[in-house]
């Protein structure tokens, strides 16, 4: 039995769909609504699959003018409206706990310009990430932020969670890279935010492009952006480090950070995950390693000469059994794509997996792994950590297997677990995933009352209704059934 | 009334009184909350009041071997609430960006007295809504920055910066878009123009040595050897000045049109500071959203308007 179907019950009775599918239809056209439940299963839930809830209607709209046209019906009718992009968020931010009209921009999806001179590209909301690259990448330019779902996720998507990636450590994260967007509010005004395609870097007023980042799809639907371009790295050096402890290597990261070296990317793996991914992809792995470290320079080449030796003596110092360079592109590409591909080769290992996203200091990086080797003793769950070791952001993905009875509550008990101690040792319970409907409970232990209303505050200023993607991100709000992360685990 | 607390709970409650008597505050003193809090070398991060002045930051760190690669001029008169505010930045714009790029966590006394804090200590950060873009450049208009933590950089084992005087403004413009389309790494990309002197077009960049040793060989490839300094932009920024922001490509045309003025143009971002010139168009009205923000964060408009 799913799991989900006995922890979600619907808190309302259906929506009544009548006549306003039919305006939807009205406005998109037929073949551009979903409203069959077969049809809706496909936009119950994200990668979080703990929680699921159809929405009412999904409408996939082609223009700005066609979303705004939506939102304004929906503003009529007082119905939710929750954007989604790809559906690759990891803890529910796109789920329609009520239902509701959900607006899928996965057909709104080009670039639609780039300027090579001025470094900027113009893209759908829809567009995916890889494709900008992709697109600019003859020029010499390329976008910076390269979550690990790049080849899927799109850019509305990006913007709503204010996405990382590995190479965010040098770079920034998408908010550094995002100079402007429109956006449809949720009354189905359409606003323009922040640097408009023909204008200069510096804009008049409060920056309302920069609080809409990270908004999490509340504040209204974005349908384009203007993204800033950086010139591709020419030259690079990218290390595989190999230690027998996860210790060792975590040492090693903040060696490095310490030496003034600011690597393009620091990404550790441990031993299960290195050796699910060398059963996936034989990239080549050492299948006894206790954890490897991923390390990216780029610059230029004489420099990069200079910092290769003092990295490869630091990893040394700590214990690295080995360190390897990518021999070439081909070699250091294979290597990104494993990498990236880490949470798809899961499946070897347990049929079930969370996966967590806090954030530590970079010094306390030992700590909260020894940390989570100890939770794993506790609640008798193997956790193997594949993450962004130079920014401090952790992913212990918990392995479950729901058949199992008492795995599912073990498991959120030991993201439980960690994701406290990683407030307790100064951080925060997300770096880049989000906090959608999982993660609710833990804004009240990172955040006082105050910090919480002032949020509140900055939402009603884009959405006074709080209609758009409604139950997400603060404690308390209306959640799916009975469903808590803490009574579960005390459960 | 202008506000000078001689600590945080007495600014909260000064702040407080004022706004219940509709007392307009038009300005502050943070002299008294000037402390460092916090500097974790090995997390590159730090943690300061926003009393305390940008060139005290900038020494503290730099004890460590560290930096806030932001370099707005008179950095011993601002103070990091006031860098904050302006979303200020320097020459070193074109390599580092703004304030806004390196804040990670701010703390903000509102108008009815309550504090609250956005964001955090670590580098990645996304939980809970992005205050600190909130106010980041609002100028003071929302609320009174008291803390603030950035993330900082390790100082660079090399500096160089290198000029070249030009004839004309054509001349310079040429030149730009050379080292524009090279593929050198600049952390300065700066075209000034000061009274009685030619357009000079001012490079800088940093690193370990031996990058800077090959930048400076690439340059001089272009023409580019004369060694240059960073004065030019706190002399310029000593006059009456305005300030505007064009596409990149359309610097030149600009500067053009801004005739015998004297000039600092951030030439790869398209911001230029300029004397006299054109009237500045008459200031646009905030749009309806901009105006919903001060209201809801400052309803009294106790604190100074947008």
């Amino acid at each position: 039995m799913n799991l989900a179907s006995t922890l979600c019950v619907p808190l309302a009775p259906r929506l009544d769909t009548s006549g306003w599918v039919d305006s939807l239809r009205a406005i998109v056209g037929a073949e551009s609504v979903l409203a069959d439940p077969k049809e809706l299963l496909a936009y119950e839930c994200d990668g979080y699959t703990l929680q699921r809830h159809p929405p009412t209607a999904v409408v996939l709209p082609r223009t700005t003018a066609e979303v705004a046209a939506v939102v304004e019906l929906c503003a009529r009718l007082n119905l939710p409206i929750i954007p989604r992009g790809a559906g690759t968020s990891l803890c529910g931010g796109v789920l329609a706990v009520e239902g509701g009209v959900m607006i899928a921009l996965t057909r709104m999806n080009r670039v639609l310009a780039l300027d090579v001179r001025n470094r900027r590209a113009l893209v759908e909301a829809g567009c995916v990430n890889a494709w900008v690259t992709r697109e600019a990448a003859p020029h010499g330019l390329c976008y910076a932020p390269d979550p690990s779902s790049q080849p899927a996720c799109t850019i509305g998507g990006n913007i709503a969670t204010n996405s990382g990636g590995p190479h965010t450590l040098k770079y920034g994260v998408t908010t550094n890279h995002v100079l402007g967007l429109e956006l449809v509010l949720p009354d189905g005004s359409v606003q323009w935010l922040g640097v408009t395609p023909d204008g200069g870097e510096d804009v008049e007023g409060y920056d309302l492009r920069g609080a809409l980042i990270g908004s999490e799809g509340m504040f209204g639907v974005v349908t384009r952006a203007l993204l800033r371009l950086i010139p591709t790295p020419t030259h690079w050096r990218t290390f595989l480090g190999v230690f027998d402890t996860v210790d060792e290597a975590s040492h090693a990261v903040s060696d490095i950070i310490a030496a003034g070296i600011v690597p393009a990317a620091l990404e550790m793996m441990d031993r299960l995950i290195v050796s699910a991914l060398e059963e996936a992809y034989h990239f080549g792995f050492p299948l006894d390693a206790g954890a490897v470290l991923i390390i990216e320079l780029d610059g230029l080449p004489a420099g990069l000469a200079a910092q290769a030796g003092v990295i490869e003596a630091l990893c040394r110092g700590r214990g690295a059994r080995e360190v390897r360079v990518a021999r070439d592109e081909a070699e250091r590409a294979a290597l990104w794509k494993c990498r990236k591909r880490a949470f798809g080769a899961i499946g070897r290992l347990s049929p079930n997996y969370v996966t967590q996203d806090g954030v530590v200091p970079r010094s306390k990086l030992p700590q909260i792994m020894q940390f989570i080797q100890e939770t794993s003793r506790r609640h008798d769950l193997r956790i193997p950590n594949v993450f962004h070791a130079g920014d401090g952001n952790i992913h212990p993905l918990i392995l479950y297997d729901e058949r199992e009875p008492g795995q599912v509550q073990r498991a959120l008990a030991a993201g439980h677990d960690i994701l406290t101690r990683c407030i307790e040792l100064g951080g925060s319970v997300t770096g880049e995933h989000g906090i959608g409907v999982e993660k609710m409970d833990y804004m009240a232990l990172q955040f006082t009352e105050s910090d919480l209303d002032a949020m509140r505050t900055l939402r009603r200023v884009f959405d006074p209704d709080q209609r758009c993607n409604p139950h997400k991100m603060f404690p308390g709000s209306k959640r799916c059934s009975d469903f808590a992360v803490r009574k579960q685990a005390h459960a | 009334m202008r506000l000078c607390p001689a600590n945080l709970d007495e600014l909260r409650h000064a702040l407080a009184t004022a706004n219940g008597r509709r007392v307009p505050v038009t300005g502050w003193d943070l002299h008294a909350l000037g402390a460092l809090l916090e500097h974790h070398p090995e997390d590159m991060t730090a943690t300061a009041q926003a009393g305390m002045s940008l060139a005290d930051f900038q020494h503290t760190l730099a004890q460590a071997g560290q930096w806030l690669p932001l370099d707005p001029p008179f950095p011993k008169a601002m103070t990091l609430g006031a860098l904050i505010a302006g979303n200020h930045s320097g020459p070193r714009r074109w390599g580092f960006g703004t304030a806004r790029d390196w804040l990670i966590g701010i703390s903000v006394v509102l108008p009815d007295g309550r504090l609250v804090k956005s964001g955090g200590k670590v580098v990645k950060n996304v939980a809970g809504f992005d205050l600190c873009k909130v106010f980041v450049g609002s100028h003071g208009t929302l609320g009174i920055i008291v803390e603030a933590t950035f993330k900082v950089l390790p100082l660079p084992k090399a500096q160089r910066i290198l000029q070249h005087i030009c004839a004309t403004l054509e001349e310079a413009g040429a030149l730009l878009e050379r080292v524009v389309g090279s593929r050198l790494h600049l952390d300065i990309l700066d075209l000034h123009r000061l009274p009685g002197s030619p357009p000079t077009l001012v490079m800088g960049f940093g690193g370990p040595q031996e990058d800077v040793d090959e930048q400076c060989q690439a340059l001089s490839h272009l023409g580019i050897c004369q060694p240059g300094d960073m004065e030019y932009d706190g002399l310029f920024h000593k006059w009456p000045h305005r300030k505007c922001a064009v596409m990149p490509s359309a610097l030149m045309d600009t500067l053009a049109r801004l005739e015998g003025c004297a000039f600092v143009a951030r030439a790869g971002n398209g911001v230029i500071y300029h004397t006299q010139g054109p009237p500045a168009p008459p200031a646009t009205a905030p749009s309806a959203l901009q105006q919903r923000l001060k209201d809801a964060f400052d309803p009294h408009h106790t604190l100074p308007s947008l």
